[in-house]
């Protein structure tokens, strides 16, 4: 019995990719007074299809391991349903079904963590219920004003009216990105989530923020530039959601770089690299565009490799903090190159793919001349080395901190298995950028009505301000790499293991077991006298919202005093007003 | 083929060289200005070869090799993607199947690679001055990008090639058709040379603490080699992008030597900054100037 659930959940956590490979044609389904319910597969839904299909087995495989949990795997399949109903809609009644049906699934799921606190709880709920009524607020007033709840581009709207758009939506997408400020429900339900359900909240429901965002512009026939014209080589509008984006990016690296966990410094992680993806998108070019789609597809990847291995480290060591751990690098080898992979595709370096798509953000701001945006962006995706180091240094390099880092052996090969995918996708990407531009990114591109990227060879990223040849730049290092380490260790002389972990250069004294060696917990801790960072890192938005609560508390406060203290006599007199209301309007005919 | 590995040995070769001349030179220079004589200009060249020629080395585990082996990697792979000179077959390595940003990039890999090194050490000191150079880099790569952002908005291209096909003659030269760029990213360009006064990282001489603090024996000649490698790379690279580059060897020693010249005429005068001062003047000042470049060159037209 065991098995067959077991052996169905996997089969469920396929569904995404049947439904990519197997949708043909349009469905539609009339309802009441001509609305009808479309979904269809348009490029762009694909692309997001896309990252479903690649991240829920993956996510599935390790989750096998633990005895199977059936209430679970409903909520998975109901959550799945959902984001793939939101992906495929064509209007957004079956737009807002499926993100409902993404946030309460996702809600009760997060529940059933045994670390999920009253505080992680409610304000998840809180704030994806917000962005759920934004989205129907938005979608209503679309209605009020079209008659029509299809996503498709509307002629001749009002300025003021696509302002309303433009912000309702807006703020719906922000806060499932978990822009600043609205992303104080993210670290915390990251970090409470079960590990493994954290890789899916950051590598794919992020996404379904993204994807909105995607759609919004779909609503005005010429993008942004519609609502309040354009600034230098892009849309004003575009340039405001920019630097939202890019300030979210920046401080929540910091952010990242002084957190003691490794869950908490992945989520602020997460919403510093959807920050910039935000940025691209507000650029709104079709490199910009390009580059953002790269940037969803290799955080999805990194994200999913480095919570999946994170998830292994914690399961074989109970262990969580930076503190705690230390010196796995020999005990766990293919963890570490799960996470030596996964940071170096999230610091952006070359030759490996996360570095592809900040060359086409890059090169997208270049090319728009907001320069401005490019040296933040160049300030967030520096400091992400920091935290990129803390996350490899903490868990693996140093000395091991507590008996169980000492014991811990590799993680199940549940775990491996994905991670090694993952590994091999990210490096083959790096090779041939090339081919996602070509497979993956220009269809969407061309689905959009925009000019494709296009390149000669799938070995090459290519864009009007010229690129790079991916098997020349990987090929070269490593070459260079094996040759030199080959030639020097076979001239390596009198080279031998050092006789103990405490034969250090330690100010001309002997460390023993007993002195603090390991850097984990306080690395980063010098950056606050930085004075910009010192002072990012000393505000917080939770006073802000602890000062909306009082001032939520004391309206209702005053409201409540217009109710009495009987609630029979407030009832009596909501069905009174109810009554009146239903004779004038019969009476009137209206 | 052979055109291509015969290119490349040329260029390390030419790398190496110039790097140990410029090193021993600077050891001069910094002595005169302090009336020694200091050693001999041959100096660097004869500290490597001993480094390199130690019979024993101390390693901690395998990752604590092989980090030497990435930021030596590193920075071979960062000479072949620089085009050394301009209109010519030679010395180009793979600088065609690259472009600035990704040098930039490049720049960066190998002292990330040796980082890990650093960590597998066990060494709390080591690990404190990776943690100083990340964060200086934070501090430096702003305005350097930004500085070199305005040129390739200038040109429209970030192929180190047509920058350089741009400036045809003096007059066109990035130092005269764009100052403000030059004068932008000229101090973080020393700050990411290690140059003093933003050197506190390497801490060369007083303070035990750096991310070398462990490195021993060939493995600190690696360290070495690269290092002066590196230099040479990263003064060419702005002997490309703003001095017009070089038609002939002779030219490109002439720019490049110009530029350490500076950097060096620097490094003596001023004394040095903390890490977080480090960063601080590189957000204030030379940031500062490129956001009034932005706005003076590429606001100001409205284009």
């Amino acid at each position: 019995m065991n098995l067959v659930f077991k052996l169905l959940f996997l089969g469920l956590a396929l569904t995404p990719a049947a439904s990519l490979f197997s949708w043909d044609g349009a469905v539609a389904w009339s309802l009441f007074n001509g609305i009808t319910l479309s979904f269809d597969l348009t490029p762009l839904s694909a692309f997001f299809m896309l990252l479903l299909a690649i991240g829920a087995p993956l996510i599935a495989v390790p989750m096998l391991r633990e005895k199977s949990d059936e209430s679970a795997y409903a909520l998975y399949a109901l959550l799945l349903l959902g984001m793939q109903l939101l992906l495929l809609a064509g209007d957004f009644i079956g737009f807002f079904i499926g993100w409902e049906m993404m946030t309460w699934s996702s809600y009760l799921l997060l529940l059933r963590s045994p670390r999920t606190d009253l505080e992680g709880a409610q304000s998840y709920i809180l704030f994806n219920l917000a962005s759920a009524f934004l989205l129907l607020a938005g979608m209503l007033f679309l209605y009020s004003i079209t008659d029509d709840f299809r996503i498709q581009a509307v002629d001749g709207l009002l300025t003021a009216d696509k302002l309303v758009l433009f912000v309702l939506f807006g703020l719906a997408f922000l806060i499932k990105v978990g822009a600043l400020p609205l992303h104080l429900w993210v670290p915390r339900s990251y970090d409470q989530a079960p590990d493994l359900f954290s890789a899916f909240l950051s590598a794919l429901m992020s996404k379904m923020g993204i994807y909105g965002l995607m759609v919004l512009p779909l609503l005005f026939p010429d993008g942004f530039s519609e609502i309040s014209g354009r600034f230098l080589n892009g849309p004003v509008a575009g340039y405001v959601l920019a630097w939202i984006g890019i300030i979210t990016a920046t401080i929540a690296t910091f952010k990242a770089i002084s957190q003691e966990d490794m869950k908490r410094l992945l989520a602020y992680s997460s919403i510093a690299q959807v920050g910039y993806i935000v940025t691209a998108l507000g650029v709104g070019s079709s490199l910009a565009i390009g580059g953002a789609l790269f940037q969803a597809l290799v955080h999805t990847l990194v994200k999913l490799l480095l919570f999946i291995t994170i998830a292994g480290i914690i399961l074989q060591t109970g262990h969580r903090r930076f503190i705690d751990l230390g010196q796995l690098i020999s005990r766990m080898p293919i963890s570490f190159f799960g996470v030596l992979i996964g940071i170096i595709g999230l610091a952006g370096m070359p030759p490996l793919p996360g570095f592809a798509a900040k060359y086409l953000m890059y090169v997208g701001l270049i090319e728009a001349h907001w320069l401005l945006l490019l040296a933040a962006m160049i300030l967030a995706s520096t400091a992400s080395f920091v935290y990129c180091y803390k996350l490899i240094y903490g868990p693996f390099l140093g000395h091991a901190n507590s008996p169980e880092a000492k014991t811990a052996t590799e993680a199940p090969w549940q775990y491996l298995i994905p991670q090694i995918i993952l590994m091999g996708m990210l490096v083959a990407l790096g090779i041939f950028p090339g081919w996602a531009i070509d497979v993956l990114i220009d269809p969407v591109l061309v689905g959009l009505n925009m000019t494709p990227i296009g390149t000669p060879a799938w070995n090459v990223l290519a864009t009007s301000y010229g690129g790079y040849d991916g098997i020349a730049v990987m090929g070269v290092f490593a070459t260079i790499f094996v040759l030199i380490s080959g030639l020097f260790f076979l001239l390596r002389g009198n080279m031998h293991r050092a006789a103990s972990p405490y034969d250090l250069s330690f100010c001309g004294e002997v460390p023993t077991a007993d002195t603090p060696l390991h850097y984990g917990a306080g690395m980063g801790r010098e950056l606050r006298r930085v004075p910009l960072i010192g002072w990012i890192l000393r505000h917080t938005t939770t006073g802000f919202y602890a000062g909306l609560t009082r001032q939520t508390q004391a309206a209702a406060g005053v409201i409540g005093t217009l109710y009495g203290s009987n609630p029979q006599t407030w009832l009596l007199l909501a069905v009174l007003i109810f009554a009146v209301t239903l004779t004038i309007q019969s009476v009137t005919g209206a | 083929m052979a055109h291509y590995i015969i290119d490349a040995l040329a260029m390390l070769g030419m790398s190496y060289v110039m790097g140990f001349l410029f090193y021993g030179f600077y050891r001069q220079f910094n002595a005169r200005v302090q009336r020694r004589w200091g050693p001999s200009v041959f100096q660097n060249f004869f500290d490597n070869m001993k480094f390199l020629f130690k019979t024993e080395t101390i390693i901690h585990g395998p990752m604590f090799f092989f980090g030497p082996m990435i930021i030596f990697a590193g920075a071979v792979t960062t000479v072949l993607f620089v085009p050394y000179l301009k209109d010519s077959n030679w010395l180009q390595g793979f600088s065609h199947s690259g472009n600035l940003i990704l040098i930039i990039y490049l720049l960066v890999v190998g002292p990330l690679g040796n980082a890990l090194a650093v960590g597998s050490s066990g060494n709390p000191f080591g690990v404190m001055g990776v943690t100083r150079g990340l964060t200086r880099l934070m501090g430096l790569e702003v305005p350097f990008l930004l500085g070199l952002a305005l040129v390739m908005v200038q040109h429209e291209t970030a192929s180190v090639h047509a920058i350089m096909a741009a400036q045809t003659d003096f007059a066109h030269w990035n130092l005269m058709t764009n100052p403000i760029a030059f004068i932008v990213m000229i101090l973080p360009f020393m700050a990411s040379q290690h140059a003093s006064p933003f050197d506190v990282v390497g801490a060369p001489v007083e303070v035990y603490a750096g991310p070398r603090v462990e490195f021993s024996g060939r493995l600190l000649g690696v360290l070495m080699t690269q290092n002066m490698m590196m230099t040479v790379a990263k003064l060419v690279l702005i002997a490309d992008l703003f001095l017009g580059g070089a038609t002939t060897i002779w030219a490109l020693i002439a720019k490049t030597f110009a530029l350490f010249l500076l950097t060096a005429a620097v490094s003596t005068s001023f004394p040095r900054l903390r890490t977080e001062q480090t960063v601080d003047f590189f957000w204030k000042i030379p940031l500062g100037l490129g956001v009034i470049g932005v706005i003076a060159t590429v606001w100001f037209p409205w284009s």
